[in-house]
């Protein structure tokens, strides 16, 4: 017997904000994450926009024990997972009584960390390399110290799959209750901002093209060349729905089904392994596409992947009129990565609440060589009808997460 | 679980220091071969250890047909060398696969580190220019199972899962989880670490690798050894595997995970963790503790893990526990990292298949801590019909597989 997958509570520290409802609303509004580069330790190169949430104090959200072992992705997790603890209302007294997992989906964990400590061991010599880095240079370091903090003693995992990482980890997590016996899983992603992989990524040539004042990418724009890169961590409290309502949980929304493929060509047939991936999704769900009541596209401004997410919703969802609403939120809170999907969806829990989705900042007119989407720069209202999610690496992971609200639940 | 359909093991595939390739590994295995010598990959004269377990005849060009062989890391290599071996061993014809329903499920440590060890050297050096966009493009964990698919034209779903030194296990247990669900028909699961500077440096600096050699429950021990390596299993559901024809070595039964929560590199001092997941995974298959005719350890060879190890054991099977054997293949192979419990994972095919347990090699002095049946030195004959394989990370991950003589 298949369980139903239900969300009960959800945390999150981005450049918007530490609430859920402070995130939707300055996406509602189109306010502009304003990230923090650090022009002293950048060795020449240029934000353009890129950097870290400046705002963040972990001491803010974690008291009483010693930050120090925390790098920063683990203290971006271990933060956004005290906040989904306590608006899921799993107090210390319950997660010691009812062994609570996590699914952690991250891109890098933390390849600062990794850099650092063996940087410091190139330098100083072997032996002067730090015990404690060594424990934080595996990538299930965020998620392995989250457990220590918060006493999860359930099931802990992690999931990379790039800029994908964190609906693969929400996917994960789902079919862990559906079909595994799991009951409660905290899951969703998280990456720090950094400048080993800011570096990275600038000399791949990915990034945003322009660092003039009040330039910024826009997804789906015919001027678009690249994202911004930030950080962020997003959780969200999954429960089995049965144990949820047995305990008097509040529950905000349910998973109604996802789907993935992989594009094996490298390119061509991207498209269609997004189309795919977003039909799984819908099958799985059951739902047929023309009860989706929005979309919270992937795209982020880069030139192939924008383009081939427009032809999958297109071709997916075709003729389907009136056409699907469609929000891309990293044109405000840029590319995150491994929280990238674990946000949308955060900020899709939000949006079938108040039933308003956010629209895509600077979009005025849709890219003339992409096929018409049914975008709007300014919020709007929607149907409180199921949300799809898509998440899209930018190598050929395509990820689909098909949620409802909580009053299309029965 | 039992309604589920049977998920089985149909092909096996693997490139380690002592074997490439099923029939090369088991008899190395079984000879009790060790793989271990002075590290080549870096200079280890500032080190107070020198000895690793590397692989030193892989050739890449051997394996790797539609990728650019040079361009992608050698954990990639690895993982695509042992993905082909596996699938050879399945004798399965991709001609007749559904593509977009075959997925790679890989777990790692490290990804591939040496890029990131590339950009610390021209980070070192001041001269950042010279990090292209390989960096990117190559190093992120996730592009191991990526490589692998692009490789073999899998287009279902591909997802790394870097667990540190259980990710194999955790990979496994994922893949059997997509083929009961029918979101995939086939899955490649398994893992893959190429020898890594840092991590290296990192068990060096922790006083955890042994000078030179890797004995698993001996009185003596004095470590780990380092190593690196890759193994992947073909796994399809068992009215598949039937209606192809295809030689089954065994179920996957069932499995357990859990977290300590209690130390990022220290197990639980009582093993609580660890036997938690050893319940688990024989609650899910149905079986009894007794049932057990085979333990395929963590086994380290590092004093507290062998030791917690034991404790765990005796925990979870009571006296039981004095007569299941256990026996370590990191004596042999030293620790492969992420790729470990997917090596392992082969051993308890072979061993169900093969009715043959490898040895613990470099066993002397029994330790009065570690008391149980290690299987010393020489490989033994026995009829294994359920094996159990262990695994244990830093961040306090356990797990624990069960694998089961196919019945049906």
């Amino acid at each position: 017997m298949r369980k139903r997958v239900v969300i009960t509570g959800t945390g999150v520290i981005c450049s918007l904000g530490d609430s859920p409802s402070d995130l939707h609303a300055s996406l509602c509004n189109g306010m502009a994450s304003c990230y923090q580069f650090d022009e002293s330790a950048s060795n020449g190169f240029r934000g353009n926009g890129s950097g870290k949430i400046g705002s963040f104090q972990a001491e803010s959200y974690l008291k009483g024990k010693n930050l120090r072992p925390l790098d920063r992705t683990a203290q971006l997790v271990v933060s956004a997972a005290k906040l989904a603890l306590d608006d899921s209302e799993w107090a210390p007294e319950r997660l010691s009584a009812n062994p609570a997992g996590l699914v952690l989906g991250t891109m890098f964990g933390s390849v600062h960390t990794i850099g650092k400590f063996d940087r410091h061991a190139v330098q100083q010599g072997p032996a002067c390399a730090s015990p404690m880095d060594f424990a934080n240079t595996v990538i299930n370091a965020a998620a392995g110290q989250t457990a220590i903090w918060h006493n999860l003693r359930g099931l802990n995992s992690t999931i990379a799959s790039g800029s994908a990482s964190g609906l693969a980890a929400l996917r994960y997590a789902t079919d862990l209750i559906r079909f595994g016996g799991q009951k409660a899983i905290l899951a969703g992603g998280a990456d720090e901002f950094c400048f080993e992989s800011f570096c990275g990524f600038e000399r791949a040539g990915m990034l945003h093209g322009s660092d003039e004042p009040g330039t910024f990418p826009v997804p789906f724009h015919s001027g678009r060349t690249g994202f911004v890169v930030g950080e962020a961590a997003g959780l969200l409290m999954l429960e089995e729905r049965e144990s949820a309502l047995d305990r008097g949980a509040r529950i905000l929304a349910e998973v109604l089904g996802h789907g993935s493929k992989y594009d094996c060509s490298g390119g061509e047939r991207a498209a269609r392994s997004i189309a795919c991936a977003m039909q799984e999704a819908l099958q799985d769900g059951e739902i047929s596409p023309e009860h989706v009541g929005c979309i919270s596209a992937s795209a982020n401004g880069s030139v192939g992947t924008d383009r081939d997410e427009a032809v999958a919703i297109t071709s997916v969802f075709n003729g389907k009129t009136p056409a699907v609403p469609v929000t891309a939120i990293k044109s405000m809170i840029g590319e995150t990565l491994g929280a990238a999907g674990s946000l949308q969806t955060i900020d899709m829990v939000e949006t079938l609440r108040g039933c308003t989705l956010p629209g895509i900042r600077g979009l005025a007119e849709n890219d003339p060589l992409l096929p018409r989407l049914n975008c709007s720069v300014a919020a709007r209202d929607i149907k409180r009808s199921p949300a799809l999610i898509n998440s899209i690496g930018l190598d050929g992971n395509a990820c689909s997460l098909l949620i409802a609200g909580c009053s299309a639940l029965s | 679980m039992n309604s589920w359909p049977k998920v089985v093991v149909t092909g096996i595939g693997m490139v380690t220091s002592i074997g490439t390739g099923r029939e090369s590994f088991w008899n190395a295995l079984l000879a009790g071969r060790c793989g271990f010598g002075p590290v080549k990959g870096f200079d280890t004269s500032r080190y107070n250890v020198h000895v690793g377990a590397e692989i030193h005849d892989f050739k890449p060009e051997d394996y790797v047909r539609h990728l650019c062989g040079e361009t992608i890391g050698r954990s990639s290599q690895l993982a695509i060398a042992a993905a082909r071996l596996a699938l050879s061993d399945a004798s399965l014809d991709l001609s007749g696969t559904d593509l977009e329903h075959a997925g790679v499920c890989a777990g790692t440590t490290s990804g591939e580190p040496q890029f990131i060890e590339h950009f610390d050297d021209h980070y070192v050096q001041g001269d950042l220019k010279k990090v292209g966009r390989e960096f990117i493009t190559r190093y992120p964990c996730h592009v191991v199972p990526c490589h692998v698919a692009m490789e073999l034209g899998f287009a279902g779903e591909t997802l790394m899962i870097p667990t540190a030194c259980a990710a194999g296990n955790y990979a496994i247990a994922h893949a059997s989880d997509l083929l009961r669900a029918g979101r995939a028909s086939i899955m490649l699961a398994g893992g893959a670490d190429s020898f890594s500077r840092i991590t290296y440096t990192g068990f060096a600096r922790l006083g955890a690798i042994a000078p030179e050699v890797c004995q698993p429950f001996d009185r003596q021990r004095k470590g780990m050894v380092p190593g690196e390596g890759a193994a992947f299993l073909v796994l399809e559901r068992m009215e598949d595997a039937k209606a192809r024809g295809a030689r089954v070595y065994c179920e996957v039964a069932g499995y357990g995970l859990s977290c300590d929560a209690h130390h990022m590199t220290a197990a639980h001092p009582q093993g609580e963790g660890a036997a938690q997941a050893i319940r688990t995974a024989l609650e899910q298959s149905g079986l009894g503790p007794e049932e057990v005719d085979y333990i395929s350890a963590h086994g380290t060879g590092t004093s507290t893990n062998d030791r917690l190890e034991t404790i765990a054991v005796k925990r979870s099977f009571g006296q039981y526990a004095y007569q299941v054997p256990i026996s370590s293949i990191k004596s042999m192979l030293g620790h492969t990292m992420g790729a470990a419990s997917a090596i392992e994972a082969t051993v308890c095919a072979l061993a169900i298949t093969e009715g043959r347990i490898p040895p613990t090699v470099n066993w002397r002095e029994r330790d009065p801590e570690c008391d149980l049946d290690y299987v010393p030195n020489v490989a033994r004959k026995r009829h294994v019909r359920v094996a159990m394989n262990n695994a244990y990370a830093f961040g306090g991950n356990n797990s624990s597989l069960v694998f089961r003589a196919s019945t049906a």
